[in-house]
């Protein structure tokens, strides 16, 4: 306790005379029926007790943050035009992303993948028209994979260099194709380092590229687990998501119930299938959870996010190595690219801002937030990454920003709203439960009626203007400056490749299905078909003797749907 | 029109894009709106959208897309309520289209585009005005 009894009593009998005192007489003054200001006070945190609500940093329960210290400094990208790691980017087919990936010097790769390829559908078939290479690169099979890495020849190795693959429904075939690439190059697939997306549960709620029905789509990320644990010991087997939830209209506590009830439904996968928890939880990372304009709401969402999850892991799961308890990857896409408005677009370099401060005052780095031009088109300019990238460095290096841990510990607003919102997430996760867990809430179409509802709730708020966003639904008048943008820089994606990409890949794919050996493809996919029907099988080994006869990802994806069935949406709406 | 005929709305997602916050926020706006939508769910081929808008004998046609296939699946959609003789039916769409592409879409027989920030009594609007019979 913060304060004693005959100090909080001095304390609300202040506040009482204020109230009816001071603060009355000012209301009465300017006519207002209540203020437009809120106090808090020790009153609000009667109770609080600063080890069991926050910790020092690096222990139990982690609010403040997940380590000891913060790390050292990440060296810096030397500009907008390069990236060391690497972006998440890739467009037309793998020869563009390829040359685009030596031209930036990469030594790691963020992949995007287009639509049929994450959809599980060939760049040939019907339903891929118009959609290859657009939002990422056409992947069919491993020739393609091989392709692309060539980005790395001459500049590093692959154990020496880690991969995220946005990828999800057909995530374990995207590893194979990965392994079968390690070996061909002599690389132990046991060096290999990276991180999949594979969070097949947010894409029902919220992201779309689902497949088959929730309960075989969680036998594939079982097998990620029990393969991953065993023979991929340094890649993550899942990036769980509470991005795509928040940008689908979730508000933050609802993207964080619906968030850790998946995590919860996937830590069950790995016990049901006979890990111990310590064994797999390190390599379960997540992925942030989008951000807003409600600056210390974002601030307490994040403090709160990490004692939930360390409860969860301590508490429910009797998790017994401390670094088990601690999320990983809360960080990450801090920014809410629902807020950017087309409207005067280089405001959304100032809410990028806004929402980087409230990243760096809860642990985060504080990131400069999504390029301004973010809703202009697909892809960025490299004036607004530029320009982003300076905010975050404005941010640490100018502000100093990050140089104290949790600045606002203690804050009575702070601590009752990180109360308030933990307090609310609980509430919905226990409803969650009650439900039988995240995937009966899916399957009943819950969670996504739920997102649908505060999507709307959120619109009807900025159209009545309840919601103030500038330059939209206010100081839109004839005496503002309508200031536009233009992009002086062109964007580093060719328009014309990422126009006839299709029709390239179309070729490619065509000389690889007549070279290959298309009795072993048969076999292999064969083999997948019986092996899939039977539950215990874990389906790595099998994509992997397909990837390896270049079967290409539509045709395991086809055995599997006509195994699995395809999932289709009930009650959307 | 006829002010007591209630509009029909198919609201649509063509191709693979599984961004439905604008489509499923328009389909609730609509209803408020006043009138019937039905909300088609993710990756609808043009083909099974003019199916259902001709089956559903819709009013209006609305189509979101925010993965940059627009430019072959908007006027895809149009082309095929022309070939069964429903170009009575109006096409809007939204989504992530640039601005350069609104013109060309517009030319093809797209009655409106609506991106970010368009408000949904903006589009009802429209739609009253523009629905063809």
């Amino acid at each position: 306790m913060l304060y004693n009894e005959e100090e909080l009593e001095r304390i609300e009998k202040a506040r009482n005379e204020w109230e009816q005192g001071l603060l009355k007489r000012q209301l009465e003054r300017f006519g207002m029926e209540k203020p437009s200001s809120e106090t808090y006070t020790p009153l609000d945190l009667k109770d609080w007790d600063f080890l069991e609500k926050v910790g020092l940093p690096g222990q139990y329960p982690f609010t403040s943050l997940e380590y000891p210290t913060q790390l050292p400094d990440v060296p810096q990208a030397a500009g907008a035009m390069r990236f060391a790691a690497g972006a998440y980017a890739g467009y037309g087919t793998v020869e563009d992303t390829r040359d685009l990936w030596r031209a930036q010097g990469r030594r790691g790769a963020n992949v995007a993948f287009d639509l049929p390829t994450q959809c599980g559908y060939d760049s040939d078939d019907p339903v891929a028209r118009g959609e290859v290479g657009k939002v990422g690169i056409a992947v069919d099979t491993l020739r393609d994979f091989e392709v692309l890495y060539e980005f790395l020849d001459g500049v590093t190795t692959l154990d020496r260099s880690a991969s995220n693959f946005t990828i999800n429904a057909p995530c374990n075939i995207i590893l194979a194709m990965y392994i079968a690439m390690a070996e061909k190059k002599g690389v132990d697939p046991a060096n290999l380092r990276g991180t999949p997306q594979n969070d097949i549960l947010k894409e029902f709620i919220a992201r779309g590229t689902y497949i088959f029905p929730p309960e075989p789509s969680m036998r594939m990320v079982r097998d990620t687990i029990t393969y991953g644990t065993k023979k991929l010991p340094l890649l993550n087997t899942i990036s769980i998501c509470g991005y795509h939830i928040r940008e689908a209209g979730a508000t933050a506590a609802q993207a964080m119930a619906f968030t850790f009830s998946d995590a919860i439904a996937y830590v069950q996968l790995g016990l049901d299938a006979g890990l111990d928890v310590d064994e797999f939880i390190r390599r379960f990372t997540f992925l942030g959870f989008s951000g807003s304009m409600d600056f210390f709401l974002e601030i307490a969402r994040s403090r709160a996010a990490r004692r939930i999850w360390a409860r969860i892991m301590k508490e429910r799961f009797k998790a017994k190595d401390p670094r088990s308890w601690v999320i990983s990857g809360l960080g990450a896409a801090t920014e809410g690219r629902y807020l950017c408005t087309t409207q005067r677009p280089l405001n959304n370099l100032t809410r990028g801002i806004i929402m980087g401060v409230a990243s760096a005052l809860s642990g985060g780095r504080g990131s400069g937030g999504v390029p301004y031009d973010e809703p202009l088109g697909l892809g960025h300019s490299y004036e607004g990454t530029q320009l982003s990238q300076d905010a975050a460095r404005i941010m640490r290096y100018e502000a100093g920003l990050g140089e104290v841990i949790d600045p606002l510990a203690g804050s009575y607003y702070v601590e009752s709203l990180t109360d308030q919102v933990e307090a609310e997430t609980w509430e919905i996760m226990n409803k969650i439960e009650s439900m039988g867990g995240a995937v009966e809430a899916i399957k009943s179409g819950w969670m996504q009626r739920e997102v649908a509802k505060s999507a709307y709730h959120f619109q009807k708020e900025v159209e009545s203007g309840e919601r103030v966003v500038v330059g939209l639904n206010k100081f839109t008048g004839d005496d503002e400056l309508e200031v536009s943008t233009s992009r002086l820089v062109p964007h580093p994606y060719d328009p014309k490749k990422r126009e006839d990409a299709e029709e390239r890949q179309l070729a490619v794919l065509a000389k690889v299905k007549k070279e290959r050996d298309n009795q072993r493809v048969q076999s292999t996919l064969k083999a997948l078909h019986k092996a899939a029907q039977d539950d215990s099988e874990n389906l790595m080994p099998y994509f992997l003797d397909c990837v390896k006869a270049y079967a290409t990802l539509g045709e395991m994806c086809n055995v599997l749907r006509d195994v699995f069935g395809e999932w289709e949406p009930v009650g959307a709406m | 029109m006829n002010r007591d005929k209630v509009i029909r709305v198919l609201m649509a997602k063509p191709g693979l894009d599984g961004h439905d916050r604008g489509a499923k926020v328009l389909t609730l706006g609509l209803r408020d709106e006043g009138m019937e939508v039905i909300y088609t769910g993710l990756r609808q081929t043009p083909e099974k959208i003019v199916q259902a808008a001709v089956q559903e004998d819709v009013d209006v046609v609305g189509l979101s897309c925010l993965s940059g296939a627009h430019n072959y699946l908007f006027p895809r959609v149009v082309d095929l309520l022309k070939e069964k003789g429903r170009e009575d039916i109006l096409v809007i769409g939204g989504g992530l289209i640039p601005d350069e592409d609104v013109p060309k879409l517009k030319g093809k027989g797209i009655g409106a585009i609506f991106t970010a920030g368009a408000a949904i009594h903006t589009i009802a609007e429209y739609i009253r005005q523009n629905v063809k019979n």
